[in-house]
C-alpha cells in the first residue's frame, strides 16, 4: 500500500514538475489545428461522397469528435521510451542499484503523470475545434462516465507499451525505430485516421483484436457514441491486457538487468 | 618592421536586451561589455589575453572573429574589418574554442582534415603536404585514424589546433585550449603552439586561467577586467610591476638562527631551510641575501619570482582603472 | 557560376560522405531507423490506397496518385534531410549559440551549416519515394524525369522552409517545438488531394504551408505531363528559396548582435 503511495507521489511530483515541458508541448496544438481541419475537409468530401448521413454508425459531427480524442490519445504519447532508452544506454546508476521493477514503476508513475495532463490539454482543445467546426453532438451522463472509466486503462496500456520499446534498449542499438514503428501501429491499427468499423472486412477482426484499438478506437468510440457491449467487451480485454503486458514489462526487464550484470553494460 | 596583425580602437559593446522581471513586466536592460579598448598586436607575436570570467575576453575576440558586431569603436585583423569582411578573412584566422570542437567525433581526424580542405579550398597537393608536415610536428601519427571519441584530451586538443593551421592562418585564436589537461599534455601542447608561433610567425592571440599557458606561450599579457584594460604589457614586467616581491629559498648546512626583516615574510620554515617572500619595495634583494648569508653556511640558494597566479588574482582585485 | 556551383556540390558530397561514414559507425542503428521508416511509408500508402478506392472523393486520388504524392513526398523530402539535414537543427544552433562555430569558415553560412549533418530515417525515405514510384508506377520517360525534377525542388522547397519556421528562434527565443509542430503540419497537409481546399485554405497551401508545391501540383504535373504545373511549382519553389535567405540573414543580424540572450561569456 506504501508502494502505491510512493508512486502516486512520484507521479504527482512529475505533473508539477513538468509544467516546463508542457508548455513546450503547447506548440503542438497548432500542427493539431491544422490536422483537425484536413480531417474535416476529409470526411466532409468523403460523406458527401458516399452519398451518407452516417458511415459506420457516425455522422460527419460525431466522426470530427472522434478525431479529436483519438488525436488527443495519440498526440499524448509520452518521451518514456527516449528517457529509458537514454537512462540504460549512459549506465545510470538508478537503474543499477533499486530493485527490480523500482525503476520501470517509476518511470511509469512519472511519464503517466505528465501524459494524464498533456491529453486534457490537446484533447480539450481539439473538442474546443471539434466544437468550432461542427457543433456539438449527442452526450449523456452514462457514455461519459464509460469514456472515463475506461480512458486512464487505455493511456497508462500505451504508456506501458512505450516503456518496453524503451527497455529494449538493453539489446538494440538503437530504439527510435522501434519508437517510430510502434508509434505509427498504434495510429493506423488504432483508428486514429478512421474508426475501425470502416476498416475493410478482411482487416476488421484483426485489428479489433489488436491490443491498439483498446487505447485509441476504444475511448474515442465511448466518447461519441457509447455503448455498453463496446464497454464491457474492453474493460475484459484492457484488464487481461494490462496483465500481461505487466508481467511481460518485468520479466524482459530483469533479463535485461542480467545481461547488465554479465556484460558490464 | 612588422605589420599590424590585429588592431582595436576604443572597441565597445553594450548588450542590449530586455528581462522579464515579473509576471508580464519585462526590464530593459544595458550591460557594458566592453569600454573602449584599444590595443595593437603586431605580426608575429603571441599575446595572452587573461581575466575572470564576464571580464569581456570572450565578447572581445567573438568581434575579432566577426561573430559579433561592436556598438561602437574600430577594430581590424590583417587590415579587415571582422564582422564585414567575414568571408574572406576566414581564409586567414583560425580559432580554437574550448566548448567546440571542429573535429567529428565518430570519425578518425584525418576525415575532418579532408573535409576541412574542402571548406577551405585548399588545392589537394598542398593540402597533403600541409597535412603530412602537421602530422609530424604535431606527433599525430599514432591516431590519425582512430575515431576521435577514443582519443585522449591531450590528443584531441593536439588534432584540434593541427587541424586550425591547416589552411594556413596568419593569425591562430585560441579560447581556453588548455582546460582539462594533464600536465604533460598541457606542456606538449604550449610547446607546440609557441613553436609554431616562433619558427612559422604566426601570431597568436590566447585566452586563458591557466598561468603556465600565459608564462610559456606568450611574452605579452593584456589583463582585462570590467571591459577594460587593467594592463598590458611584457609577462615579465607585469610580475615585476605588480607585486615587487621575490621568493627567496635557502638550504643551510645548519640549522639556521631565525630572521626578523622588514618587507620579508617567512612562508615556511623546516629545520635546515627556509622560504621567504620578499617585498623588494620594502627590502632589496641584496641586504635579505646579505641577512639570509648570516643566518647559517648556506647549501643552496634559489630566487624566484612568485607564481602568476597569484599577480594575476592582485590584478583582478585591484578597483577600475579610469583611465 | 558553374564552378561555383561545382564547387557546392563537391562540397555537399564531401560533407554527405562524411555524414554516412558517421552513422555506419553504428551500423544496426542506422539500418533500423532506415528500414522503419521504409515500412513505415508503406503503411500509410497503404492505408491511404484502399481508403482512397474505398471512399470516392470527387476529385479525388486514385490509388496510383496516392502512390506518386507519397513517393515524390518522402524522396523529396527525404534527401533535404539526408544533405542538409541540419537545417532542422537550426532552433537549437541558435539558442544554443552553436553557429558561432560555422560563422568562422569561408563559406557563405547558410548554404554551409545545413550541410552539417544527415538523417538515417531520411536516406529510408529517399529510398522509399524512388523504389515505390519505379516499382509500382511504372512511368515513362516524361513522368520519370518530371518525378526527379519533383524531389529535388521538394528538397529545396522543404528546405527552405525549415529554415523559415527555425528563423523564428532568431526572434522568439525557443521555437524548435514551433518549428516542429509547423514541419509536421506542411507534410500532413501535402499528403491530400487538393479537392479538399477551397478559398482560405487553398491560399494558405500555396503561401504559409506551401503544401501545394509539394503534393498536389507535383502529382497533378506529373500525373497529366502537365508543363503549367511543373513551371508553377518551380517558381514557388524559388520565392519560397528566396525568402527563406531573406528572412533567415536578417535573423542573422540579431543574433550578430549579440542581443539574443543573456551574456553568453
Amino acid at each position: 500500500m506504501i508502494e502505491v503511495r510512493k508512486y502516486s507521489f512520484l507521479g504527482l511530483t512529475a505533473i508539477r514538475s513538468s509544467f516546463a515541458y508542457l508548455g513546450e508541448q503547447l506548440f503542438g496544438l497548432v500542427f493539431l489545428g491544422v490536422i483537425l481541419f484536413i480531417f474535416l475537409q476529409l470526411w466532409r468530401a468523403t460523406f458527401a461522397g458516399a452519398g451518407a448521413v452516417k458511415l459506420g454508425d457516425l455522422s460527419l459531427a460525431q466522426m470530427i469528435w472522434y478525431l479529436a480524442i483519438a488525436e488527443g490519445v495519440v498526440m499524448s504519447r509520452p518521451r518514456i521510451s527516449s528517457e529509458v532508452d537514454q537512462d540504460l544506454r549512459s549506465g545510470s546508476l538508478s537503474v543499477q542499484l533499486l530493485r527490480p521493477l523500482e525503476y520501470p514503476l517509476a518511470k511509469l508513475a512519472s511519464s503517466f503523470g505528465e501524459r494524464l495532463v498533456l491529453f486534457g490539454l490537446i484533447a480539450g482543445t481539439g473538442c474546443l475545434l471539434a466544437f468550432i467546426f461542427v457543433g456539438t453532438i449527442p452526450f449523456s451522463l452514462e457514455g461519459l462516465g464509460l469514456f472515463l472509466l475506461v480512458l486512464p486503462v487505455a493511456l497508462l496500456l500505451d504508456t506501458i507499451g512505450f516503456l518496453m520499446v524503451g527497455l529494449s534498449a538493453f539489446w538494440f542499438e538503437d530504439t527510435t525505430g522501434l519508437t517510430l514503428i510502434y508509434s505509427r501501429m498504434t495510429m493506423i491499427l488504432g483508428g486514429m485516421l478512421v474508426p475501425l468499423e470502416l476498416f475493410p472486412d478482411f482487416a476488421r477482426p484483426i485489428v479489433e483484436w489488436l491490443p491498439f484499438s483498446s487505447v485509441v478506437y476504444v475511448p474515442a468510440r465511448l466518447f461519441v457514441h457509447p455503448s455498453f457491449e463496446l464497454f464491457g467487451g474492453v474493460i475484459v480485454r484492457q484488464g487481461l491486457s494490462l496483465l500481461i503486458l505487466s508481467l511481460i514489462v518485468f520479466f524482459v526487464y530483469r533479463a535485461g538487468l542480467k545481461r547488465i550484470h554479465s556484460n558490464g553494460g | 618592421m612588422a605589420n599590424v596583425a590585429v588592431e582595436l580602437e576604443d572597441l565597445r559593446k553594450v548588450f542590449d536586451f530586455s528581462v522579464p522581471t515579473g509576471f508580464l513586466r519585462r526590464e530593459h536592460r544595458e550591460v557594458l561589455a566592453v569600454d573602449s579598448i584599444s590595443l595593437k598586436v603586431l605580426e608575429g607575436q603571441s599575446v595572452a589575453f587573461i581575466g575572470p570570467n564576464g571580464a569581456g575576453k570572450s565578447t572581445t575576440i567573438k568581434m575579432l572573429t566577426g561573430i559579433l558586431h561592436p556598438s561602437g569603436g574600430r577594430a581590424t585583423v590583417l587590415g579587415k574589418i571582422p564582422w564585414l569582411e567575414r568571408g574572406k578573412l576566414a581564409f586567414e584566422i583560425g580559432a580554437v574554442f574550448g566548448q567546440r570542437s571542429q573535429l567529428w567525433l565518430h570519425l578518425p581526424p584525418n576525415d575532418t582534415f579532408e573535409l576541412l580542405a574542402r571548406i577551405y579550398n585548399i588545392p589537394k597537393l598542398e593540402f597533403k603536404k600541409r597535412r603530412d608536415e602537421l602530422v609530424e610536428r604535431f606527433k599525430l601519427e599514432a591516431f590519425l585514424e582512430t575515431p576521435v571519441r577514443k582519443l585522449s584530451l591531450g590528443q584531441r586538443m593536439r588534432a584540434e589546433v593541427a587541424a586550425s593551421l591547416l589552411h594556413h592562418p596568419k593569425v591562430l585564436f585560441l579560447d581556453e585550449p588548455t582546460i582539462g589537461l594533464d600536465v604533460i599534455a598541457r606542456q606538449e601542447l604550449r610547446d607546440l603552439v609557441r613553436e609554431w608561433n616562433v619558427s612559422q610567425g604566426l601570431t597568436v592571440f590566447l585566452t586563458s586561467h591557466d598561468a603556465g599557458d600565459i608564462e610559456h606561450v606568450s611574452k605579452r599579457v593584456i589583463v582585462i577586467n570590467h571591459g577594460q584594460i587593467v594592463l598590458d604589457d611584457k609577462v615579465s614586467a607585469m610580475r615585476r610591476a605588480y607585486i615587487g616581491s621575490k621568493i627567496l629559498e635557502v638550504k643551510f648546512g645548519t640549522p639556521p638562527l631565525s630572521l626578523e626583516m622588514r618587507g620579508v615574510k617567512i612562508l615556511k620554515r623546516t629545520e635546515y631551510a627556509l622560504k621567504l617572500e620578499v617585498d623588494t619595495r620594502i627590502a632589496p634583494i641584496e641586504s635579505v641575501m646579505n641577512a639570509v648569508l648570516q643566518l647559517a653556511p648556506v647549501a643552496d640558494i634559489s630566487i624566484e619570482d612568485p607564481p602568476l597566479e597569484e599577480v594575476i588574482a592582485h590584478i583582478y582585485g585591484q578597483e577600475k582603472v579610469v583611465a | 557560376m558553374i564552378s561555383r556551383f561545382q564547387n557546392y556540390a563537391s562540397l555537399a558530397a564531401s560533407y554527405f560522405r562524411l555524414n554516412l561514414s558517421a552513422m555506419l559507425e553504428y551500423r544496426a542503428a542506422f539500418w533500423s531507423q532506415v528500414l522503419a521508416m521504409f515500412f513505415n511509408n508503406v503503411i500509410w500508402v497503404l492505408f491511404w490506397s484502399i481508403f482512397f478506392s474505398r471512399f470516392k472523393i470527387v476529385n479525388g486520388w486514385t490509388a496510383n496518385d496516392v502512390l506518386t504524392v507519397w513517393a515524390v513526398g518522402s524522396a523529396g523530402i527525404g534527401l533535404s534531410g539526408a544533405f542538409f539535414g541540419n537545417a532542422g537543427q537550426l532552433p537549437r544552433l541558435i539558442t544554443q549559440g552553436q553557429l558561432d562555430v560555422w560563422m568562422l569558415y569561408p563559406r557563405s553560412l547558410l548554404s554551409h551549416f545545413v550541410l552539417g549533418r544527415s538523417s538515417a530515417s531520411a536516406s529510408g525515405d529517399v529510398l522509399f519515394g524512388y523504389i515505390a514510384f519505379f516499382a509500382l508506377v511504372q512511368p515513362n520517360l516524361e513522368r520519370s524525369l518530371l518525378f526527379v525534377l519533383f524531389t529535388v525542388s521538394i528538397m529545396i522547397l522543404f528546405t527552405a522552409f525549415r529554415i523559415m519556421a527555425g528563423s523564428f528562434a532568431f526572434f522568439l527565443g525557443s521555437a524548435s517545438n514551433l518549428a516542429t509542430a509547423l514541419e509536421f503540419a506542411l507534410i500532413s497537409l501535402s499528403t491530400y488531394p487538393s479537392a479538399l481546399f477551397e478559398g482560405a485554405a487553398k491560399f494558405i497551401t500555396f503561401t504559409l504551408l506551401p503544401a501545394a508545391f509539394i503534393g498536389a501540383l507535383p502529382v497533378e504535373a506529373i500525373r497529366d505531363i502537365n508543363l503549367e504545373k511543373t513551371v508553377l511549382v518551380l517558381f514557388g519553389t524559388l520565392v519560397f528559396a528566396a525568402l527563406s535567405v531573406i528572412v533567415f540573414y536578417a535573423g542573422l543580424k540579431r543574433y550578430e548582435s549579440g542581443n539574443l540572450l543573456e551574456m553568453r561569456s
